[in-house]
């Protein structure tokens, strides 16, 4: 996993969060860089939504 | 414009010419394209977008009913009978060899959807949006179909697809999953404003939807063969997405997403597209269907031209309809009918069979619908309650409606609804003369000016 998608997926472990969230944070990236680390970040098997679709990491 | 039918640019240049487009010069991010356009009281043009070169991005285009009319070269008040002269009369589409289109190719491990301005539209999406789609499949009984369903970004190569709500390709879907296969899909953007209304109008199933997008324009839709899958696209596209929905069923997380309902849905369970290849012009513009004003102009002339059409199926005779922003364009129809006894009450049960409308009022002729006042004037004296209102339950319903409570159908469920029909006509056995609107004596015989 890329050191950006990593940092992506601390943020969820410190909260559920909604797409906008986790992309405000990260607006110094250039889009199609986060969008690639998004890609990295749902890939993961510890990805999941929670009810109005916030984002979340699982517990192993 | 080219010796063929108009295309999207044309359709720019048309809304340019009329004064209903905002260039903007200075270079926006993709996370901003849609708050911008959210700011402007015209459709946009961002020229310069930030990461992508290549890239321009148009939004709103058919925010209002005027632009409508201005993209179907008709006046606002003719949308309806415009779209369904032209459905009336299809005209089959016609394949070209070499296509604006296909001018850029990426296949194989050059695909990467990352390459594209994906736009981040609304604050609870589950991602960013490819919002103004057409999508093409194929079945080996039915034949092809054109719809249109938004794909949320997930990975370079996979979207997710809204694939819920009833449709041909869902059935389609559904007939590929039953025989342990994929579905392959392509999906154009950036099309003629003819194709996206052909691709929401409910056709029978064996109708192609390239030919009702040829009727609309008088002349064939040109298409091209993909490169991967085997479908046919139409080749003035500014890009292609071409690939497969994994045969997975509805078991993957997709939306929310801000509906046309104007509110955010709920998060979905979906298939998952993969994409094979992208396709795309040289200088691609993309397009952004901005929520939901542009969905909902979009819907209204198909809600519109479905309703005429079962008014006439019924033998009724429709002299204007309507399908109101307020609902969507989409869950409401108001008509006025030249009625004969008993014709209320069929109107009624016409209009009430067009897709998921919930909604239906009948006025007669004498009444102008799109004057709200006439209108309430015509409900409030045309009206009892214990003999001029339907109430019909458990028709099909749309999930994003959150009064069908769709949460209850489970992942892949369908919801149902209530349905209301209101008999604004005038009642049988109430004279007409009842109803003549009170005249001013003298009114045509003096002049105010003349005692000012």
């Amino acid at each position: 996993m890329s050191p950006l998608a990593a940092r992506i997926m601390d943020t969820l472990r410190e909260r559920p969060r909604h797409f906008a969230e986790i992309a405000e944070l990260h607006l110094d990236v250039p889009w199609r860089e986060f969008l690639k680390a998004w890609g990295e970040v749902r890939d993961s098997p510890r990805i999941g939504r929670q009810e109005y679709g916030l984002y979340v990491v699982k517990d192993p | 414009m080219s010796a063929g039918k108009p295309g999207f640019r044309d359709v720019l240049r048309a809304l340019a010419d009329a004064g209903e487009v905002l260039r903007v010069p200075k270079p926006v991010d993709p996370r901003h394209v849609s708050g911008l356009t959210a700011q402007s009281k015209q459709a946009t043009l961002f020229e310069s977008i930030v990461g992508y070169p290549d890239w321009r991005l148009a939004g709103a285009l058919l925010s209002t009913r005027r632009r409508l009319a201005v993209a179907m070269g008709c006046s606002e008040r003719d949308i309806a009978t415009r779209f369904e002269e032209g459905a009336r009369h299809p005209i089959d589409a016609r394949l070209v060899a070499d296509a604006p289109c296909q001018e850029v190719v990426a296949e194989g491990d050059q695909v990467d959807l990352t390459s594209i301005p994906i736009p981040l539209m609304h604050v609870k999406d589950g991602g960013p949006y490819i919002s103004a789609t057409l999508v093409v499949s194929k079945d080996a009984q039915y034949g092809r179909n054109v719809g249109s369903y938004r794909l949320m970004y997930r990975t370079p190569r996979e979207t997710g697809i809204d694939l819920v709500s009833p449709s041909d390709m869902r059935r389609y879907y559904q007939r590929a999953l039953d025989q342990g296969r994929s579905l392959e899909i392509a999906v154009a953007v950036g099309v003629h404003p003819f194709e996206m209304l052909a691709a929401s109008y409910k056709a029978p199933i064996d109708v192609d939807e390239f030919a009702i997008a040829g009727g609309l324009h008088g002349k064939p839709v040109e298409l091209v063969r993909c490169r991967t899958v085997d479908l046919e696209v139409p080749a003035d596209a500014e890009f292609v997405l071409e690939g497969e929905l994994l045969p997975i069923g509805w078991t993957v997380d997709e939306g929310p997403f801000g509906e046309f309902s104007h509110i955010t849905g709920e998060i979905k369970w979906n298939p998952v597209f993969r994409v094979k290849c992208i396709t795309r012009r040289r200088d691609p513009i993309f397009y952004m269907l901005q929520m939901p004003w542009e969905n909902d102009w979009l819907a209204a002339p198909v809600t519109e031209a479905a309703g005429l059409q079962a008014l006439r199926v019924a033998s009724v005779e429709p002299v204007a309809i309507r399908a109101p922003v307020g609902a969507c364009g989409y869950w409401t129809l108001i008509a006025s009918i030249r009625k004969r006894p008993g014709e209320g009450k069929n109107a009624l049960l016409a209009l009430l069979s067009v897709a998921e409308v919930k909604l239906a009022i009948v006025t007669d002729d004498d009444i102008d619908i799109y004057n709200p006042d006439d209108l309430d004037w015509a409900l409030t004296f045309r009206v009892q309650a214990d003999h001029d209102v339907l109430v019909i339950s458990g028709a099909r319903g749309k999930h994003i409606d959150p009064s069908v409570k769709a949460w209850a159908a489970g992942k892949g469920g369908l919801p149902t609804t209530a349905k209301l029909g209101i008999d604004a006509t005038i009642p049988e056995g109430v004279p007409r003369a009842q109803y003549e609107r009170l005249r001013y004596f003298a009114k045509d015989a003096v002049r105010l000016e003349d005692y000012l």
